[in-house]
C-alpha cells in the first residue's frame, strides 16, 4: 500500500505523518507537493495538520483550490482511503468530501493539550484495531476545531455511524455532539481534529494513535479492492 | 467598472464566539444599551461588465469561495458603478 502525504504551503505536521508511517509503521509513503496534478500509483492519501495558506479566509478554504485537490477527490471517489488530521480535516470539509464545517473554538483560545477520546465506531478502515467505545488519549492543537453541522446532518451522521471519535471528557472547542472525527458515508474518508501521528511512540507520551495507522495498513488495500 | 462590497457573516443560528467576546467588552466599557452585535468580513471587488454580468460574477465568487454555507451567509451592495 503506497501512501501520499500532501504538502501544502503552511503544512507543519507533514513530517510527523511521514515519520509515523515510514519510521514507526514501515509503510511505503511519499511526500507529494500541492502542485501535483495526479496521484496515480497511490493507494491512499493523507492531508496533514498545519496552517495551509495561513488559514486565510477560513481554515482550509484556499487549500481546496490547490492543484492536487482534484486528484485527492478522484481518489476518494474511487473508494480509496483518505485521511485528514486537524488542518487536513478542515480541508476535507471545505472540499466537500466530509459534511459540516470547523468553526473557531468557542473559548476563542488556541487549545494545545492531550485529551481523552471515545472510539465511537471501531468498524471503519481506520479503527478496527481499537475496541468499541474504547477510551484513548490523543493530542489536539487547534484554534478552529469546533465541529458544526445543522441538526439534520448531525442526525444523519449518528444514524449512519459516521461519528468515529468523540471528546470523552470536557469538550475542548465547543464542537456539536462532542464530535472529534467523522467519516463520509462510504467510510473511506476520515477527518479528525486530534493528532494520532503525534502519539505513535512511548517517547511521545502516548501510543494511542498508532493503531489508527496500523488499522489502515491492515485494511486499506484489502477492502478497497472489493 | 463596478465596485461591489460583499459582506460575510455567521448565520443567525450559529454561535459566534468572537461577537460574544466583543459584546462582553462593550458591556465592560459601560454600554449596556448595546444589546446585540454581528461580526463579519467584507470584500470589495472591482468587476468589469454590465450589471447582470457583475451580479453573476459576485454570486459565483461569494458562493463558491467567500462563503461557507454550513455556517455563513452573505449579502452584497454596489458601492460605485462607472
Amino acid at each position: 500500500m503506497k501512501i501520499a502525504v500532501i504538502q501544502f504551503p503552511g503544512s507543519n505536521c507533514d513530517i510527523d505523518l511521514y515519520s509515523a508511517l515510514h519510521d514507526v509503521c514501515n509503510a511505503d509513503v511519499e511526500y507529494v507537493s500541492h502542485k501535483a496534478t495526479s496521484l496515480d500509483g497511490f493507494d491512499a492519501v493523507m492531508l496533514p495538520g498545519g496552517f495551509s495558506y495561513g488559514d486565510y479566509l477560513r481554515a482550509g478554504a484556499i487549500a481546496r483550490f490547490a492543484n492536487v485537490m482534484p486528484a485527492v477527490i478522484k481518489l476518494a471517489n474511487e473508494g480509496k482511503p483518505v485521511f485528514g488530521t486537524c488542518n487536513g480535516f478542515q480541508i476535507l470539509t471545505e472540499a466537500g468530501l466530509l459534511p459540516g464545517a470547523l468553526k473557531k473554538n468557542d473559548s476563542q483560545k488556541f487549545v494545545c493539550e492531550t485529551v481523552p477520546l471515545e472510539v465511537v465506531n471501531n468498524n471503519t478502515l481506520f479503527t478496527t484495531q481499537y475496541q468499541a467505545h474504547e477510551r484513548i488519549a490523543l493530542p489536539i492543537a487547534h484554534g478552529e476545531g469546533s465541529y458544526y453541522a445543522d441538526e439534520k446532518i448531525l442526525d444523519e451522521l449518528e444514524a449512519n455511524h459516521q461519528v468515529v471519535f468523540r471528546y470523552a471528557s470536557e469538550n475542548p472547542n465547543g464542537s456539536l455532539r462532542n464530535i472529534a472525527g467523522i467519516v463520509n458515508k462510504r467510510g473511506n474518508v476520515l477527518g479528525m481534529m486530534p493528532h494520532p501521528e503525534r502519539a505513535v511512540e512511548a517517547l511521545l507520551g502516548s501510543t494511542d494513535g498508532l493503531r489508527l495507522f496500523k488499522s489502515l495498513l491492515e485494511n486499506g488495500t484489502v477492502k478497497t479492492e472489493a | 467598472m463596478t465596485t461591489v462590497r460583499i459582506y460575510v457573516t455567521y448565520k443567525q443560528s450559529v454561535f459566534d464566539p468572537q461577537a460574544e467576546s466583543v459584546l462582553n467588552a462593550i458591556h465592560q466599557l459601560g454600554h449596556e444599551e448595546v444589546k446585540d452585535l454581528t461580526v463579519g468580513k467584507f470584500f470589495d471587488l472591482q468587476v468589469e461588465g454590465d450589471q447582470a454580468a457583475v451580479e453573476n460574477t459576485v454570486k459565483e465568487v461569494a458562493e463558491s469561495l467567500l462563503v461557507n454555507f454550513n455556517i455563513e451567509t452573505y449579502k452584497f451592495e454596489v458601492l460605485e458603478a462607472k
